[in-house]
This record gives structure tokens, sequence and C-alpha cells, in this order.
């Protein structure tokens, strides 16, 4: 293939370059298989190297100052240093360089350590040539290095919380509190979410209402708190410090002067069940959610009311009403908020066991759920707080709770919900303080009480006589004359199986992910995990952050939690959002993409890969460019372009192919090349080093941020320069740390395989393999597998392929 | 003879199981019989090993209705696994008696069973003397499932 085909970049001239190498003995870690002198010797005779040292540690005190004293003294422009994979030292080495005034991103790190001494122990020979040939790979990379800044862009300081749970309103006072205006964006009529629904909190028992309304009041009356109740986020523009949200706020047809004195409610003639009561009672179509619902305002449900679509044909309540705040005559809104931070807090949905038929919800009527029995026993409840089973509204005397019905089930939702164990611990010990001769038995399969005081309450349970049995019934039968319900599994501790009557069954059901969570998903670009729960930026470091800057996540929506855990990451998660809004600026590494307008043809290919919506422009323009503030720097849209205009930044397509050339330059049919991304698949392969799994040594890694940014021109320049395989990894497909950017790695690798069979070359030499930062065996498997495979093939067929890929792609640059 | 019990069920599937035993509440067998119970079969595989399972008589208790793996949270083929562990117990000779005087009557006559006086009966009733049963049918299918290593015929 011939260079005129490769985007060209300025190249500093030979003489220009003045490259530092410090190989790093890492103590014995790299010295004890790699013999560095060596390496370092090796170095110096390699292009535009003025000087290569090798040291004992590298990011010490001493070796800092050593690179930081050459760098003025030897005027170097370039450092290398040869060492651990760059995820660990790369920020100590780049503020070295800055600090001697050279800039950050001129540093290239090899990485001799995790990708080679420790994976190749028992070979000193192999691991040094291995060495020598990362080496040769940074220098000629750096070679090509250019100095960057990183843009800097404002952050509005204004906050939206999307959610109006206990979550939502913590995150909300908390901003608010630290002084930022936020708009606080709830569904349904009243802010308070599940918490305000549940009668008491486990472990302490505290009454649920009694402790989340004065939160709720108070965000009411915050001044720096706007309540958008009725109100759905339709759109979502921007990016991290500038988003543009479309909120559609639904008319209420009740205006705010309404002092909730509920004089209306008896004279509409309209029905509904109440959603508050999960269903237990009624309610009239003007109503207000609940007592301590915040806005305290009346509102009415048009999908009942007579007075539906200006067809006057009733207003009952206009005339009930002293104060005449009802006003028909009002309309949804749309509201466009620039806000700098977005809080995601939407909570969960409830599993709905009418499916599970053999439970018979829904048809027997004294088998409910747990959510219908918080509001059973709440004194604001369809029956007063009074313990009743729905067929003949006597106090049930024998209570059966079920534990994990749609949890940690393939059926329905492959997770454990968390809450149910310790919510029906809690609510057999309410029956148990009210009405202490009810029987109450829980069959149960495993009772996680994993938290703070829960351990307590258990134990707590079982001696004021609550029995538990392991073992969940199979099947529930109804008695058609007394509705009595008769339970039948086994006891599996005693290994005997039961035959219990009882007079009411309590379903503790699961919790799962919004029914609608795919919604928000889409606008603003989170990534969902398989339970489809909103994923977190990283799970252990990250846990509040999604994976699109400015944007965070608290409360249930991230996964099943309780209402401390909720309360705890909103909390967490107003403060990220603080740090950045508070800061009033955000950097962005320079990595993002760049598009030369001179090329552009406006074709739009990049913009509909792009996973950020960060690509925009049309025909009508002429040509599409990047928002630097949304790029998250995959990459995806490079290899995409037809016409070579796009480029990404510090990851440049010259800069790579200089590396592949570096790793091929001798006995390449031998050689494998990889590419593996930044957060997968490079980190498992320092997975691998971290933990001594060894693989053959003949593999090359060279890393991207995400595999999407593999170019199949990369991959044809590797196997036309004679490489044996060539391997792609990436992320597993939901996983991707760029929003599914991957399936694009997936696309043209499968495109690839395509033309290599048509070409009638062995397509196992290209592998596509998914492994995450966990699986270092699974990397050390895959080069192993490779390497047998390579085994098997001629050199000839390697070179013969080689021509045939080359005359190929000399056909193609020819037509164009 | 060893026969490999997992070559007809995926080991694997086994792990899936967390014992809650909805399986054993629905099942009909474990209402009349003090059989294994599918999550005691599961239980038992994984910590006492099938060879100790293929053993007892007691897996030849299931009728297989298949409620239990319709009901399994974790939908484990357990019919599956209850059909590979007698085909498993077959080889070894662990076949209860009297079906395995019903299966030399199938392979001898083409019927499970023989009822005493059955054509007068039919007669009374007004009906036509049975059809001679298929017997070199029945007996290549018995074959083919191999049931040779099990019984003579």
């Amino acid at each position: 293939m011939s260079e005129k085909t490769l985007p060209k970049a300025p190249r500093p001239q030979m003489n220009d370059l003045r490259i530092g190498v410090y190989v790093c003995h890492c103590g014995k870690n790299i010295s004890g298989t790699v013999r560095c002198e060596e390496v370092a010797r090796y170095a110096q005779g390699l292009p535009g190297v003025v000087l290569a040292r090798d040291s004992l540690y590298t990011c010490s005190e001493p070796g800092q100052e050593q690179i930081k004293g050459d760098i003025k003294a030897h005027d170097l422009n370039r450092v290398v240093v040869a060492s651990c994979t760059p995820r660990l030292h790369e920020p100590t080495f780049r503020a070295a360089c800055e600090s001697a005034g050279l800039n950050p991103y001129l540093l290239e790190m090899a990485n001799i350590r995790e990708h080679c001494s420790w994976v190749h122990l028992h070979d000193k020979d192999a691991a040094t040539e291995k060495a020598k040939d990362l080496v040769a790979m940074a220098v000629s990379r750096a070679g090509r290095l250019a100095p960057q800044t990183e843009v800097t862009v404002s952050v509005m300081r204004k906050a939206m919380v999307i959610g109006g749970g206990v979550a939502g309103i913590q995150a909300a006072l908390d901003l608010a509190d630290a002084g930022y205006k936020v708009y606080l964006v709830e569904r349904s009529g009243s802010i308070g979410g599940r918490m305000a629904q549940i009668d008491k909190t486990f472990p302490t028992m505290d009454c649920s209402i009694c402790i989340l309304a004065p939160k709720m009041s108070e965000a009411g009356r915050h001044p720096n708190i706007e309540l958008l109740t009725l109100s759905e986020v339709t759109g979502v523009q921007g990016h991290i410090g500038n988003f543009h949200v479309r909120v559609l706020k639904k008319a209420r047809y009740v205006t705010s002067e309404c002092t909730s004195c509920a004089d209306c409610i008896s004279v509409c003639p309209q029905l509904a069940p109440d959603e508050f009561n999960a269903g237990l009672s009624i309610r009239r179509g003007i109503y207000i959610p609940f007592a301590q619902a915040v806005p305290s305002t009346f509102m009415i449900d048009m999908n009942i009311c007579l007075n539906n679509q200006g067809i006057v044909a009733c207003d009952r309540c206009f005339q009930a009403c002293s104060k005449k705040c009802i006003d028909f005559a009002d309309r949804d809104q749309e509201l466009i908020l620039d806000v700098g931070t977005i809080v995601v807090a939407t909570g969960v949905d409830v599993y709905d066991p009418t499916s599970l038929t053999e439970l018979g919800y829904g048809k027997f009527p004294n088998v409910i759920t747990t959510l219908e029995f918080e509001r059973l026993i709440n004194a604001g409840g369809p029956s007063s707080g009074e313990l009743i089973r729905p067929s003949d509204r006597e106090r049930p005397k024998r209570v059966a709770f079920l534990q994990c019905i749609g949890s940690r089930s393939k059926r329905s939702n492959p997770y454990c919900s968390n809450v149910c164990c310790m919510n029906t611990i809690k609510d057999a010990l309410l029956i148990k303080e009210h009405w202490p001769d009810t029987e109450i038995t829980v069959y149960y399969v495993d009772i996680r009480a994993f938290g703070k005081g829960f351990e307590d309450l258990f134990q707590r349970a079982r001696r004021e006589g609550v029995t538990f049995i392991r073992g969940i019934p199979g099947e529930i039968i109804e008695d058609l004359a007394t509705d009595d319900l008769t339970l039948l599994g086994e006891n599996t501790l005693l290994g005997t199986p039961y035959r219990s009557t009882v007079d009411m069954v309590i379903l503790s059901v699961g919790i799962k992910p919004r029914q609608d969570s795919e919604l928000l998903q889409r606008l603003l670009n989170l990534a969902t995990d398989t339970d489809g729960f909103y994923m977190e930026a990283h799970p252990k470091l990250k846990p509040v952050d999604t994976t699109t800057g400015g944007v965070f996540i608290a409360g249930a929506a991230e996964g099943p939690k309780d209402i401390k855990d909720s309360v705890t990451q909103a909390s967490a998660a107003a403060s990220r959002a603080n740090i950045l809004m508070s800061k009033g600026e955000v950097k962005i590494p320079a990595i993002t993409a760049g598009i030369d307008p001179d090329k552009c043809t406006a074709c739009g290919l990049c913009a509909r890969v792009c996973p950020y919506h960060a690509i925009v422009g049309g025909k009508e323009e002429g040509l599409y460019r990047v928002i630097a503030a949304a790029c998250q720097g995959c990459g995806a849209c490079v290899p995409e372009c037809r016409f070579g205009a796009i480029d990404q930044t510090h990851f440049t397509e010259s800069q790579i192919v200089e590396q592949i050339d570096a790793a091929l330059a001798g006995d390449p049919h031998k050689k494998i090349l990889a590419f593996a991304c930044n957060w997968c698949s490079y980190a498992g392969a320092d997975f691998a080093g971290v933990s001594r799994i060894q693989y053959p040594h003949n593999v090359r890694i060279i890393r991207t941020m995400c595999s999407a940014r593999v170019s199949p021109a990369w991959i044809e320049r590797a196997f036309t320069k004679g490489a044996g395989a060539v391997l792609v990894s990436g992320c597993h497909p939901a996983d991707c740390h760029y929003n599914n950017a991957n399936q694009n790695t997936a696309r043209r690798v499968e495109r690839f395989w395509r033309r290599m069979e048509k070409l009638g070359i062995n397509r196992d030499r290209l592998r596509l393999a998914w492994i995450s930062a966990a699986e270092g065996a699974q990397f050390a498997k895959v080069i192993r597998e490779m390497e047998a495979g390579l085994k098997t093939i001629k050199p000839a067929e390697i070179e013969n392929a080689a021509k045939k890929l080359f005359r190929e792609a000399n056909k193609k640059s020819d037509a164009t | 003879m060893t026969i490999k019990i997992w070559k007809f069920f995926d080991r694997e599937e086994l792990y899936e199981c967390y014992q809650c035993a909805r399986c054993t509440g629905s099942c009909p067998a474990m209402e009349v019989t003090a059989a294994l119970g599918p999550r005691g079969t599961i239980l038992k595989c994984l910590n006492l090993g099938h060879e100790a399972v293929v053993q007892d008589e007691k897996v030849w208790f299931c009728c297989t209705c298949n409620v239990c793996d319709d009901r399994c949270p974790q939908q484990i083929p357990i019919s599956d696994l209850l059909v590979a562990l007698r085909n498993s117990a077959a080889r070894r000779g662990n076949v209860p008696g009297r079906l395995l005087l019903s299966l030399e009557l199938l392979a001898k006559t083409g019927r499970t069973m023989i009822v005493h006086q059955l054509d007068e009966m039919r007669a009374h009733h007004g009906l036509a003397p049975l059809p001679p049963a298929p017997v070199d049918e029945v007996r290549a299918i018995l074959k083919r499932a191999g049931l040779e290593e099990v019984l003579d015929f």
C-alpha cells in the first residue's frame, strides 16, 4: 500500500526530533526478566533519540527529577518512558513533563511491565526483544505527537433533577442549599415517590411519611427550587455544562391558589382507582394524590372528567370552589430550560406478579403484594390502618409472606431486588406490634439482612414469633367457600413437604427499572446494564457519574436500593454536580475528533455513528463539525469517513500507523498485532500481567480509547506488512464505555472478514474478541489460541495474502 | 458400564439452582410418596454426585409432568435431568421390577399390559376385537432407544 493513501500529518524532521527514552527497572519487576540496559542501548540507536537511560524507579522523585533535568539540559522535545501501564503512571510523567516546560501530550509510554516482563517471566531473551519492539513503537509514535491544549467549557450554574422521589428531593435540596437554581421535574402530581407510599421504614421503624413530609415541604418552598410537577422531559440537547432541556408541563386545571379545602371532591361525579393506594380505593376525577402532597394543589384527571375537550357537561367542582381556582382553560406547556448539570433519579416500578399464575395474584382476592399491604396498614390508607383481608374485610389471623417474587428469576428479574427481605421482616413486625396473636409465616429462600441494623431486626422478628420457613410454595390453592389459601411446598431444611392454610398471602414483590426508562436513556445517552438499570461510569470509583459528562444518577434508577442508600447516592450525585458548577468550567481531554472542512463532503456518516450526537451539521451547511465539549473521544467516527476528513487528536491515523509499522518491522509473519481498547481489553491485558498469566510473547499491543477507533485500513496495513495475525478487542457489547460504539467495531470487522473471504485469505487470521478489564485469563487464552492458529499458517501464505490485499487496495485507490 | 449423563443434560444448569423449592412445592409425586423431589435430586447431584442418585430407586417416582420445569425461576430443564438420570439408572440395572415387566411385555406383545378376557369384554360391549399390535415396529423403536442394554428381548 502506498504512502499517498494515508492521511498526511506533519512529521518533524529527524534532526528536529529530540527524544529522551527512559527504561525503568521497576526494582526487579521489569529487570528480573528484561535486560533493561540492553533495551536502553538499543533505544539510543533509534532515529530521533538523543538520549536513553535506564533507571531503578522512574516514577520515584529522583527518576522524575532526572527527566525534568534532561528536558532542560538536553532540550528534549519528546519523552518516552518504558515502564508500567500508562493507565497507572501516565498522569505522573505528564505532570513531570509539564513542570519542565514540555507539553504533557508529548509524552509517550511503552508498557514493558504488564504487557512484557510479567507475562513472559521464563523467557528473558524473548522478553527483551519484545521490550525493544515496544520501545521502538513508542519512539515512532512519539515522533508524530503534537502539543495539545485542553479546551475548557463553561458550566452553567443551574441544575435539573429528574424524578421527585426521596433521592430526587435530597439531590435538589443539597444543590439548592449550595446556592444553585434547581428545576425538580416530577411526572406525577406530587413529589414524594415510592417512599410516600410506604408505611414504616426499616430497620428503625420510622414512620415513612413523617420523615419525608418535612423534606417535601422544604423542597416545595425552597427559593432556589422550581418545582415542576406533572412534567416530563421530552428532549435534551447540548452537552456538559450547557444542556437545553425540553420539558412538557401538563395542565393541572387547578391554579396554585387552591387551599386544598376539598369542597370540590364531594361534588365530582367521576370515579377512578386511586393510584397512590395501589388501586385499593377509589378517588374522584378531581383529587390530590395524598394528604401531604407537595404542591398541595388539587388536580383534574382529564381522562375521566366530563368536561374533557371543551364539552362543558359538568362544572360542579367549579361551582363548589369558593376561591374559584379551577381553570378549565389550562393547557399543556412546553418549557425550554438551560442547565449545566442533570441528576437522574427516576426510581423504579414494582413487579406485577399476575403472570405467575400458580400464585393466583389477581385471581384470589386474598393474595396481595407488599406495596398493597403498605397501603392497607397505613393510617392514611383505604382501611385507615386496619389490617383486613380483601375478600371479607375481616382481620386475617394467619398471614404468609412469600419472598423473591419476581426477583432472582430468569422468568422475570434475574437480580436480587435488595429491599424485599427487610421490608417483609418490617411488615411482619408491624403486624405483630398491632395484632400480636396473628400467626405469621415467612417463606423465603435466603434472608439477606446485610445492612446496618438489619440482622438485629431479623432476630427481633424471630423472637417475636414470626416463623421463617425455607422453601417457596410451588402453588397456592384457594378454598372457594372460605377464600382461605392453602400453600403447597417443601420445608427444605427439614426436607419435608408442607401444606398450610392461611387467611392472607402477601407476595414480597421485587422492583424493576421503569417501564419507559429507555426514553430518558436515549435522550441523555445513558448506558444501561443487562438488567435495564442505568449504568454508572465506573462501578467502584465513579458510582454516581454516568458515561455522559455532566449527568449523574441517584437512587433506585441505578439499581435496587433502600431509602438510606438512595439518599446517600443523591447527596453524592449533588456533590459531584456541585464540583462541576462551583468550578464553573471543565477541561476536556485533548483526544476529541476533528473534521477537516476542506475534505468534508457533508455525507453525514460520521454523525450517524457518533454515540454522543457530538457531530452536527448537514447538507445545507455543506459540512459537519464536532462539538468538542460533547465529544468523548472514542474515535468511532474516524474510520467511518470515506474521505479521510476526520482524525482524532492524540490518536491520529499517522501516529497509529507509525506504531503498526514499527511493530511489524522485523519478522512480521511471526507476530500478532493486537488493538485493545483503553477501558476493557487493554486493562484486561494489564490484569493478565498483574496476575502473572503467561502467554506467547509475539503479541504487540496498540492502545486506542475505544475499539471503534480501529480502522479497517489499519488491519489492511498490518496484513500488507505481513503480520501473521491481527486481534481487535474491546469491551463486551453491553459494557462499551462509549455507549455501544463498539457495535461499529463488530460491523467493520465482519465486513473485513467478508473481504478476506472474497480474496481467499484465511479469515481466522483476523480475530475479534470481547475482553473485559477483569478477564486477564481470557486475554491470555485468546493470544494462545491465535498463536496456535498462526503455527499452522505458512509464511508463503502470509506473503501471498499481503500481495492480494495490496493489489486490491491499490486498485481501489486508483478508482478514487 | 459408565454412562455420561451430562451428555444429555448440561451440568452447568445445575449451578443455577438456589434451592427455592418451588419445584418440589409443585411436584405431584411428592404429594403421594416420599419421592426425591426435583430440588432434592439437584442438591444430591451437586453434593453427592449423580452416581449416588442413580442408585436410588426414587428416581423412578417422577411422573414427568414437567410442572417443575414450568415453575422453575431459573428455567432449569429439571425433567430433562430426571430423564437423563433414569437412563443412567436403567443401564446400571436400577429399574423397578414392575417397569421391567411391562417393558418386556411391550417388547414381546407390543402392549404394556395384558387384560384378561379382553376380546370377550369388547364383544360384550359390541366392540370389534383389538387389531394386532405392531410388534416389529415397537421392537425397532425400543432397539433404537437402546433398550437392549437393559433388557433381553
